[in-house]
């Protein structure tokens, strides 16, 4: 369960080492526990230097990718898990937990409690998810309402005091390390009994709870005959309760209207004391039906001091909100575009933005464009091959826009144009959503075609709400209901419907 | 402190340190500090890690009662901590003592009373119950292994012995062994059997302690942090397994609300619940709901894509109730059908790594498939089809970094590895491959590697077309280096005019060192395979025409190997080399590979040879080898020396072939004496072994006895007789020597001895009194002896010589003769 050593590493591509370590811990008694349990297939852990270039190097992050280098690029050397063996002076170190994750690369290893030849299966090693967790806890910290690099050094500046807190001897005693953060201030108060561990501390003042739903929508969009298009509804309920007591009770509700799309895939936080099996059972996994669960989905729950995720869901809506049409033809020199969207009437005709990014990959910068719009503005933006199409914050009454029109691409240079691996030829999307891409583990391969990206205020797709019944607090005082609700787009795509284009197996259930 | 080897560098430095620590925290003044906490944690570090700890180290006795003093929250007198401090060192010393009770397994045996009262009442929760379970799991292994129950040890809050809580002979009992908080599964199945040996059944009194102190454990467990809980079932269900009178159910009451959370180390705990209990925790529906969830976390949007990757792969280790696959193979679980899977099935939008543990699962999926009726849509067959094309016409892309082909072709070798055997896929996945070579000759490397990894089965066809592939174009584009590495691969004996055409339209374009490289390895490739035809030719244009001197160099030996070497010599000569090479320049391990291949080799005799028995008439004395093989050998040449030059030099003999179990006819070596002395023969042999290798060997030598010297006289025409015999025993005097030597008999008498030893050399015979011999010794000597009136056990010879150097030789044989019988 325990931890041999943690490390933070940014990277950093185009230095040298193309990367620095900017904070590693090791843990002496774990690691004297590991040279007993581990025997003759011990292998100790590295200084920082050696460790720092064995990592990148495995993990495809050095900049020299230019040769075939069998120790990476064999195609028998499988990994399908972010847990490697790094080749540190002919021994092998395994498991290292690793990942990236905007720029920061979070490692450790995990203690085995037994020889490592052979290897034991992953799943049988409790340090594992352990070592994840304190890596997701390390990067929850640095990057809450963090803003700038000074920022961020401050924090590294921090982890030491927090780690002696949160991790003394290297089992990780609370992923949460803003608690522990909290809980250096001792001298506070003489803390009373049966206080839970994820609590450092109690709320006095008015009491008030606020609830805020935000849902994601997805979607892949093809217009093709065999393929169908998908969508789907992503939330997240985040709840911040000020109440006071040490351990006030509190039940809280998700509603649905009649129509409204039931709720699946729930995953709860753990400071939920009971979950009906109803909302275990409802998954996407199954075909839907009428007698699927729709509400109310009760939460009952002792809250934490600071804001939490009371729970993620994923629904199945029966329309798109944005119904989207994008044919592309490559005509000698110049490629011709036509995309219709229509917004389904059900849907909150009142944006707080909407724009379609219609990128071109693997071409050159664009020259010459000629276009017609029903509706909306053009920004063009040469160099990046790239039109984003301003649609604002209403759909005209008709509800459905239209955009046609040419581009010209000069010669392709290399390097500066964007490169896709999909958008290959005619492939092409539109997108509601801007284009960058977070997440970026491993080398990723940045999608392309038509993306929108809208947000509407005060609404949900699912019809999911919450308000001021939704709440039963037993303790003293009524608080103060507050709720909030959003809708924002998340890759939401629509293909070229004039050239093949990448699907899931989903899209082929018809 | 993370480096303890450099700053304790023995255990009594470790100790001094922990001491000096300890002195600082005495001194603190009564008012609160931060310095008491870090105090603690460091002389703890500095004991469990420097080796100290233990009921002889002074620092080991200071530390232990104020941590469990600390702990305790009891008062340690003189303001030594003040109030509002009391509770956050509370928790410190905890965290402490767990870490030393996990260095020193059951030390706190002794404490349990103790501490399950703590948590009784105000303590902290998380750092009590932590240590409580550590404890208790410890103490529950190591009782059972000496065979001992808990006795009273969680109700006694007073420690039984005199000794403090501490408990070292628990220590001891534990070998000082450390015991794993959480052991990995197979590991734990193996010490099952260890265990229920040892095993003592718990009296019901102490089985509904234990039981209490569980449920105490769990009740409260929901008020340590979620990583916590997942560290405290870990321990209490691997602590309870397979205790009598410790039902799993009671760990039910708290599946429900793990099984709802999305964090991964409570479902991992789960999990290893479910490994620890299986059926006697999970039901049937029970094992379904936990691989719903498992299936729904594995691609829930909201979980970070290392979350899914890890429940991908707890999806495909699942700890069924009933597994049916081998262990330690990945393999879909039973319940996880195609409707469940549907959710995780690769496409190409998903990155490298998720990518391939979904094609993982789809491979499976589609092992599965194999019999089930066609009609079914879509085929996760055909999916996965489709799926390989993608990956390869990214890979094909101009620009795409080398990381897109790597995938294309991991993903390829996936497949092979899961669906060997079923042409379907292999087939189009095989054209796929030739077809990625054609746009994207560059990925040469990885097709290299590729074939290498793959099974024949695949290999040999996907050698025959990407071989197609290369010399169906003429070679002279900017690729051609890389068709010469793919070439010097895939060419063999097939299609060999193909080929050949290939490389001299290619010759003419070879203009740099690299590129004539590249054709010679296919060249060498080629005469490996034993083609020959066409090759002479182009060997002679290459040594010819290459620009590069090197290269000609090259050309020309390969030509003259072709053109001295047979066939199977060849291809070893060319072969990997057996030597590692020095260098790893090519050229080096290449030619360490023809002084393999063409020099002699010093190697352990394969044969053996013994003299075989003596009989043989004629001019010469012959010696009789009968040779032997350990392995097939050819072209055998055996060479002697005769040491002393007692004899003319000895030919070499020759066999064509000798192989272990089949007879080989005896070899005659005839010996020219100089003079009839005894000698020592030196062997060589020189030899071809199967795999065309020359090796020489230095035999055991052989002796050549005075006896085997031995030859009769040819017959006078008067025949032979008396008088034959009288004239040339007048004839060795007096130039020669007379003795007489007394020979024992055995128990044959002398008519067997003679019969067996001097036969043919008797020239007169009156059985069974009396016998005479001549012997002709060459090159020009004799020898002859009168055997008369034999006794019981001996008889007295006469004999005469006309080489007096040859009567002590004379002597020692007839005196040896008897013990020869």
């Amino acid at each position: 369960m325990a931890q041999r050593a943690v490390w933070l590493i940014s990277h950093e591509p185009g230095t040298p080492l193309c990367g620095t370590v900017r904070f590693s811990r090791r843990y002496p008694t774990v690691e004297k526990r590991a040279r007993v349990f581990n025997g003759a297939s011990y292998v100790p852990i590295p200084e920082d230097g050696p460790f720092l270039k064995a990592l990148l190097f495995e993990l495809r992050l050095l900049d020299d990718d230019k040769d075939f280098v069998e120790s990476r690029d064999s195609c028998s050397r499988i990994n399908k898990t972010s847990i490697y063996g790094l080749l540190i002076g002919g021994e092998e170190l395994w498991p290292v937990v690793a990942f990236l994750k905007n720029d920061i690369i979070y490692a450790c290893v995990p203690l085995v409690e037994q020889t490592l030849s052979p290897r034991p299966p992953l799943i049988s090693v409790s340090g594992v998810s352990q070592g994840f967790e304190f890596l997701f806890g390390i990067q929850d910290f640095l990057y809450s309402g963090q803003k700038n690099d000074s920022e961020l050094n401050t924090k590294l500046s921090q982890l030491p005091d927090l780690l002696l807190q949160a991790c003394p001897f290297g089992t990780l005693l609370d992923a949460n390390l803003k608690n522990s953060l909290d809980n250096t201030n001792f001298a506070s108060v003489t803390q009373p009994q049966k206080q839970p561990a994820w609590k450092t501390g109690t709320y006095k003042g008015k009491p008030q709870v606020s609830i805020s739903i935000t849902e994601k929508v997805k979607s892949m969009q093809y217009d093709k005959q065999g393929i169908a298009d998908t969508w789907q509804v992503v939330g997240t309920v985040t709840c911040k309760c000020d109440l006071e007591g040490i351990m006030p009770n509190v039940t809280i509700s998700l509603n649905l209207p009649t129509n409204g799309s039931p709720l699946q895939d729930i995953l709860v936080h753990p400071c939920v004391t009971s979950l009906d099996s109803a909302i275990l059972t409802s998954s996407s996994i199954d075909a839907m039906d009428d007698s699927a669960f729709s509400g109310p989905y009760k939460f009952p729950l002792t809250p934490p001091l600071e804001s939490f995720n009371l729970c993620y869901y994923t629904s199945q809506v029966p329309v798109p909100p944005i119904l989207g049409f994008y044919q592309l033809k490559e005509e000698e020199v110049q490629l011709r575009i036509t995309i219709n969207l229509k917004l389904h009437e059900s849907v909150k005709n009142n944006f707080e933005f909407c724009e379609a990014h219609i990128p071109f990959y693997n071409r050159g910068p664009i020259t010459h464009l000629e276009y017609k719009t029903s509706f909306g503005q053009l920004e063009v933006f040469r160099e990046k091959s790239l039109l984003i199409w301003i649609i604002g914050q209403k759909f005209p009454k008709s509800m459905e826009i239209s955009l046609s029109g040419t581009v010209t691409f000069g010669a392709k240079s290399h390097e500066k144009q964007p490169f896709d691996p999909i958008c290959i030829g005619e492939t092409a999307y539109l997108k509601g959503h801007p284009g960058h891409y977070t997440a970026t583990w491993t080398t990723e391969c940045a999608m392309s075609s038509e993306k929108l990206h809208f947000r509407i205020l005060d609404y949900t797709l699912t019809g999911c709400y919450a308000d001021q019944h939704s709440v039963q607090v037993f303790a003293s005082g009524k608080p103060k209901i507050s709720a909030y609700r959003k809708l924002i787009s998340s890759d939401y795509y629509i293909w070229n419907s004039k050239a093949p284009a990448p699907v899931t197996y989903g899209s082929l259930l018809l | 402190m993370e480096y303890p080897a450099q700053l304790w560098p023995d255990v009594s430095a470790a100790e001094v340190a922990a001491t000096s620590l300890l002195d600082t925290l005495v001194l603190l003044p009564p008012r609160p500090s931060a310095l008491r906490r870090p105090l603690l944690l460091a002389a703890t570090t500095a004991l469990a890690a420097g080796g100290s700890l233990g009921p002889t180290s002074g620092a080991s006795c200071r530390l232990l009662p104020l941590l469990l003093g600390l702990a305790a929250g009891s008062d340690l007198g003189r303001g030594f901590v003040p109030a509002s401090e009391q509770r956050p060192l509370q928790a410190t010393a905890c965290e402490c003592l767990r870490e030393l009770e996990s260095c020193k397994p059951g030390l706190l045996g002794g404490s349990l009373g103790l501490l399950r009262g703590l948590l009784g009442q105000e303590g902290p929760v998380q750092p009590l119950s932590l240590l409580l379970a550590l404890a208790l799991r410890n103490t529950l292994v190591l009782q059972s292994r000496v065979g001992a129950g808990l006795g009273g040890l969680l109700t006694d809050k007073v420690p039984p012995t005199g000794g403090g809580p501490w408990d070292w002979t628990l220590v001891e009992e534990g070998d000082g062994r450390l015991q794993p908080q959480a052991p990995s599964w197979p590991a734990a199945e193996e010490g099952e059997g260890e265990r229920s040996l040892t095993a003592r059944e718990h009296s019901p009194e102490e089985a509904r302690e234990l039981r209490a102190a569980v449920i105490q454990l769990l009740d409260t467990s929901y008020l340590l942090t979620p990583v916590a809980q997942a560290q405290l079932l870990w321990l209490l269900g691997w602590a309870l397994r397979g205790l009598q009178g410790q039902p799993p159910a009671l760990f039910k009451p708290q599946l429900v609300r793990l099984l709802g959370t999305a964090q991964l180390t409570l479902l991992h705990a789960v999990l290893a619940l479910k490994a620890a209990f299986g059926e006697a925790l999970f039901t049937a529906q029970d094992e379904a709901l936990l691989l719903r969830r498992l299936t729904l976390a594995a691609q829930h949007p909201a979980l970070p894509p290392p979350t899914h990757l890890f429940y991908l792969h707890c999806l495909l280790s699942f700890p069924e109730n009933w597994p049916l696959g081998p262990e330690g193979e990945e393999a879909a679980p039973l319940l996880l059908g195609p409707q469940l899977c549907r959710g995780l099935l690769p496409s190409l939008l998903h990155d490298p790594m998720a990518l391939l543990a979904r094609l993982h699962l789809l491979c499976l999926l589609c092992a599965e498939d194999e019999e089930e009726e066609k009609g079914q849509l879509p085929s996760p067959r055909h999916y996965l089809e489709e799926l390989l094309a993608g990956l390869r016409q990214r890979a094909a892309l101009d620009e795409g970094p080398r990381a897109l082909a790597t995938v294309c072709f991991q993903a390829s070798y996936l497949v092979t590895r899961c669906l060997a055997g079923q042409p379907t896929v292999l087939t189009p996945l095989i054209h796929g491959l030739a077809q990625l070579y054609r746009v994207r000759p560059m990925l040469a490397s990885h097709f290299v590697d590729f074939l290498d990894q793959v099974d024949s089965e695949l290999r040999e066809p996907l050698k025959v077309v990407l071989r197609q592939e290369v010399v169906s174009r003429p070679g002279r584009d900017e690729a051609l280096c890389w068709h010469l590495k793919m070439l010097a691969k895939v060419a063999d004996g097939d299609a060999q005019s193909a080929t050949l055409n290939f490389l001299q339209a290619a010759a003419a374009h070879c203009t740099n060192w690299d590129l004539q490289q590249g054709l010679l390895r296919v060249c060498r490739a080629l005469l490996r395979a034993g083609v020959r035809g066409g090759l002479v030719d182009l060997l002679q244009v290459l040594a010819r025409q290459l620009e590069d001197p090197d290269g000609r160099d090259h050309a020309r030996l390969y030509y003259i190997l072709l053109a001295h070497l047979a066939g199977p010599k060849l291809g070893v000569a060319l072969g990997p080399s057996l030597a590692p090479p020095a260098l790893a320049s090519s050229l080096v391990a290449e030619n360490q590979g023809f002084v393999a291949a063409l020099m002699v080799q010093e190697a352990p005799a394969l044969v053996r040879l013994s003299v075989g028995s003596h009989g043989v008439k004629g001019p010469l004395p012959v010696l009789k080898l009968q040779p032997e093989a350990l392995e097939p050998i050819y072209s055998l040449e055996l060479r002697f020396r005769v040491e002393g030059q007692l004899y003319a030099p000895l030919e070499a003999v020759h066999v064509p072939c000798l192989c272990p179990g089949r007879p080989a006819r005896p070899l005659l070596l005839p010996l020219q004496p100089r003079c009839p002395a005894p000698a020592r023969l030196d062997v060589h042999a020189l030899y071809t072994t199967s795999t065309g290798l020359t090796c020489h060997a230095h035999l055991p030598p052989l002796f050549v006895n005075f006896a085997d010297l031995f030859l009769p006289f040819p017959k006078p025409p008067g025949g032979a007789g008396l008088g034959f015999f009288e004239e040339l025993w007048d004839s060795c005097l007096p130039e020669g020597a007379e003795s007489r030597v007394w020979c024992p008999l055995g128990p044959q008498g002398l008519e067997g001895l003679v019969s067996h030893h001097l036969e043919p050399f008797v020239v007169v015979a009156q059985p069974p009194t009396s016998y005479y011999v001549a012997i002709h010794l060459p090159p020009n000597s004799k020898l002859l002896l009168r055997l008369e009136a034999a006794l019981a056990d001996g008889v007295p010879v006469a004999l005469r010589t006309d080489d007096w150097a040859v009567l002590p030789l004379a002597g020692d044989y007839l005196r040896g003769l008897a013990a020869a019988l």
